[in-house]
């Protein structure tokens, strides 16, 4: 019966995986790939490449900064929105269809939408300067990497919110009785008897959150564009520009295998957290 | 059962209309023709002024070309330079897709570094009319060399300068200097009362290296010579300070250019915010014609004089823009060779160029039309120019080079808003940008 399950996760995982791993091994240009298979061997050449001679610490670094504090962030939002309307009240529907809409927006919809509001003499720029804040310079140098976690928390938050509010409807309505009936005071409760429920799911929803952000390129490059400014050259940027923009496609499958074993760490740590990876005896 | 329901009728609805929309009315095809029952596939940019023009005229091409080969015409189309890269990329890689694609100048030599398209022998030439009916300047960038030549000229979009006619009579301004000093004073006088001398896109992907080129080029230097990158001369860092300088410390450009894309340094043009408008083609008349400055401005050729030379120093080119505008390229993949020839023949003739430039705005690349364009005084200058341009060096390696030229202008942004020029930092990024350049024309084969 694994049959079906095996070709799929062949055709779809194992296939592509192996091409990439084999092209990161090759010197694949402009001048090679027309036959790509004939593109010369040159082992690890991309990978030591890849570290010695382009900006991929410095993107690696980037990346996973921008992705944890993101997923940190969103964490206590995601929980605060999913209790606030867990209980119900009037109009409870049209909110949570509300919190949801950053989270349906296409990427490349906000990114447009957050670039014209960043822009120098845009939006953000007015509004703050209400409030004494005369920053302009949003998109390009260090504020770029405060832009970039803002508009991703905008984006992300409705994930947490989405596996929290599903955590929530779990808790057996007697849970609740109980605790009223032991007269638990509203922290106590939050913190003994619905956040054990909520660790589960939201382990997960931020997991989720962290290697989405990891691998995010979308937004970046329709906020920053190409060239990306320093602050802001993520991995799946620079993985781009150097496949699509330079033309160096081994080097650029080599930064994708380097991006495959970031995810994979925290991927391995949450398989090993839940023993999902143990199957069923 | 209602959604199902649904989702039934609208399956139905679309196998329904999709044959339908496959045959538009096309002229039957005269037997015996040589393309009968052969289509051909045309890649081509996305024309985003004109949608419904474009429309219309793949729908002519295609029929003409029927009545004249039997063959139709299929057009594709891509919306920004990486789709164009990717749809060649996939297509290369696969041996399959479009038999003509329609490429930008500048990434010709990229493309003829794939080795994936068919170079032009004279047999070829003549199949597409000869290679005299096209007007010479625009042949500069078809090839590394008259014998390997991939790319026939389409359309010449070469790169001017609108001007406020208002703005500059109030100032007493004759008329545009031919030098970028000249410019940059005459920048300064007009910067008063909220507006600014120059209109430039600082956060536009393209436009930047094509000043830091063209004031290089004017200097002596084409930035590649031979196989060595030359973006760390002196010519090139004062390009840089030039260009950068006019934001932070010549302030004769809106701050918030900063930012601004190509469109955006129109728009401020088009809103009567500045007085000139550098390194826009003819393309930008049609917003500009229905802006506040319509019947309000001219174009004229930017300066070719360098910045810091009141002459053109020994060994410097001229070069009012870049050889812009588009090339036809056959891909060595496909089937119907010779019919594609065909199609370009009819495509770059005297009368199908006419209609493209009078469509699109877009000057022809024929030399026999060209002529009838040049007694008209309202493209004088964009005439002018595309007689000047001047082709970028026909490297592989040129797009990296590119990307590496605007890095630079990238990176130093930060810095321009706090007013200033920071020579350590931009001779630094000028190095990455040489090793950067050298090591693309390192691999260049």
């Amino acid at each position: 019966m694994l049959a079906p399950g095996g070709v799929l996760m062949f055709v779809v995982i194992v296939v592509p995986l192996a091409v990439a791993l084999y092209v990161s091994l090759l010197d694949l240009d402009q001048y090679t790939f027309r036959q790509w298979v004939h593109a010369p061997f040159i082992r690890l050449g991309n990978y030591s490449e890849a570290i010695q001679r382009s900006n991929l610490l410095h993107s690696i670094r980037i990346s996973v900064g921008y992705a944890t504090i993101v997923t940190l962030a969103t964490l206590p939002i995601g929980l605060a929105a999913a209790l606030a309307t867990q209980n119900r009240f009037r109009g409870r529907g049209l909110v949570r269809s509300i919190f949801l809409i950053p989270y349906v927006l296409p990427a490349f919809v906000v990114g447009t939408v957050w670039r014209i509001i960043l822009q120098p003499d845009g939006i953000a720029e007015h509004t703050l300067s209400r409030f004494g804040v005369s920053e302009d310079l949003w998109l390009n140098g260090p504020r770029s990497f405060w832009a970039l976690v803002i508009v991703q928390i905008w984006a992300s938050w409705p994930l947490v919110y989405l596996l929290a509010l599903a955590g929530l409807q779990s808790i057996d309505h007697t849970m609740h009785e109980a605790a009223a009936l032991d007269g638990t005071g509203w922290w106590s409760k939050l913190r003994y008897v619905i956040f054990p429920f909520l660790r589960g799911p939201v382990t997960l929803a931020m997991l989720i959150a962290f290697l989405h952000n990891v691998n995010n390129f979308t937004l970046p490059f329709v906020l920053f564009g190409v060239p990306s400014p320093r602050d802001v050259e993520v991995l799946p940027v620079l993985t781009y520009v150097e496949g699509f923009q330079n033309f160096r496609f081994g080097v650029s499958a080599a930064m994708a295998v380097f991006s495959v074993v970031l995810i994979a760490i925290p991927l391995a740590a949450y398989l090993r957290a839940v023993r999902l990876d143990v199957g069923q005896a | 059962m209602t959604a199902k329901r649904f989702l039934f009728a609208l399956a139905c609805a679309i196998v329904m209309a999709t044959p339908l929309s496959a045959c538009t009315a096309e002229p039957a095809a005269e037997p015996g023709l040589p393309g009968v029952g052969k289509t051909l596939n045309v890649l081509v940019s996305a024309n985003s002024i004109y949608p419904t023009q474009q429309k219309q005229w793949f729908d002519d091409v295609s029929a003409k070309f029927k009545t004249q080969t039997g063959a139709s015409v299929t057009f594709e189309t891509f919306a920004s330079p990486n789709d164009e890269l990717t749809k060649i990329q996939t297509s290369v890689l696969s041996s399959q897709g479009p038999d003509v694609y329609s490429l930008g100048t500048t990434f010709t030599p990229t493309a003829y570094a794939t080795g994936a398209f068919v170079e032009l022998t004279a047999d070829d030439w003549a199949k597409v009319g000869g290679r005299d009916r096209f007007l010479p300047a625009t042949l500069g960038i078809s090839g590394p060399d008259k014998q390997h030549e991939v790319g026939i000229p389409f359309t010449s979009r070469p790169f001017v300068m609108a001007y406020n006619t208002e703005m500059l009579k109030a100032a007493g301004i004759a008329k545009p200097a031919d030098t970028w000093d000249g410019l940059l004073a005459q920048a300064k006088t007009l910067t008063t009362g909220g507006n600014f001398g120059l209109a430039v896109a600082y956060g536009d992907s393209f436009d930047p290296w094509k000043f830091i080129w063209a004031m290089s080029v004017q200097a002596g230097n084409p930035l590649v010579n031979g196989g060595k990158a030359q973006l760390d001369q002196e010519s090139t860092l004062k390009a840089y300070q030039t260009y950068l300088g006019w934001l932070a410390t010549d302030k004769v450009v809106d701050p918030a250019a900063a930012g601004w894309k190509n469109a955006q340094a129109i728009a401020a043009f088009g809103a009567g915010k500045a007085a000139f408008l550098p390194m826009v083609s003819a393309t930008s008349k049609v917003t500009l014609d229905k802006s506040s400055v319509a019947g309000k401005y001219s174009y004229a050729i930017m300066p070719t004089i360098p910045p810091g030379a009141t002459s053109l120093p020994a060994g410097g080119v001229a070069a009012t823009s870049i050889l812009s505008g588009d090339n036809l390229v056959v891909a060595k993949y496909s089937k119907n060779k010779d019919l594609a020839l065909s199609l370009v023949k009819m495509l770059t003739s005297a009368e199908a160029q006419e209609t493209y430039y009078k469509t699109f705005g877009e000057l022809p690349t024929n030399a026999e039309y060209a002529k009838t364009l040049q007694s008209d005084p309202a493209l004088a200058a964009i005439v002018d120019s595309s007689g000047k341009a001047s082709g970028t060096p026909f490297s592989g390696a040129w797009s990296q080079i590119q990307l590496a030229l605007v890095n630079v202008v990238v990176q130093s942004v930060p810095n321009l808003a706090a007013g200033k020029v920071d020579q350590a930092q931009l001779k630094s990024l000028v190095a990455q940008a040489q090793t950067a350049a050298q090591s693309a024309l390192d691999k260049a084969k």
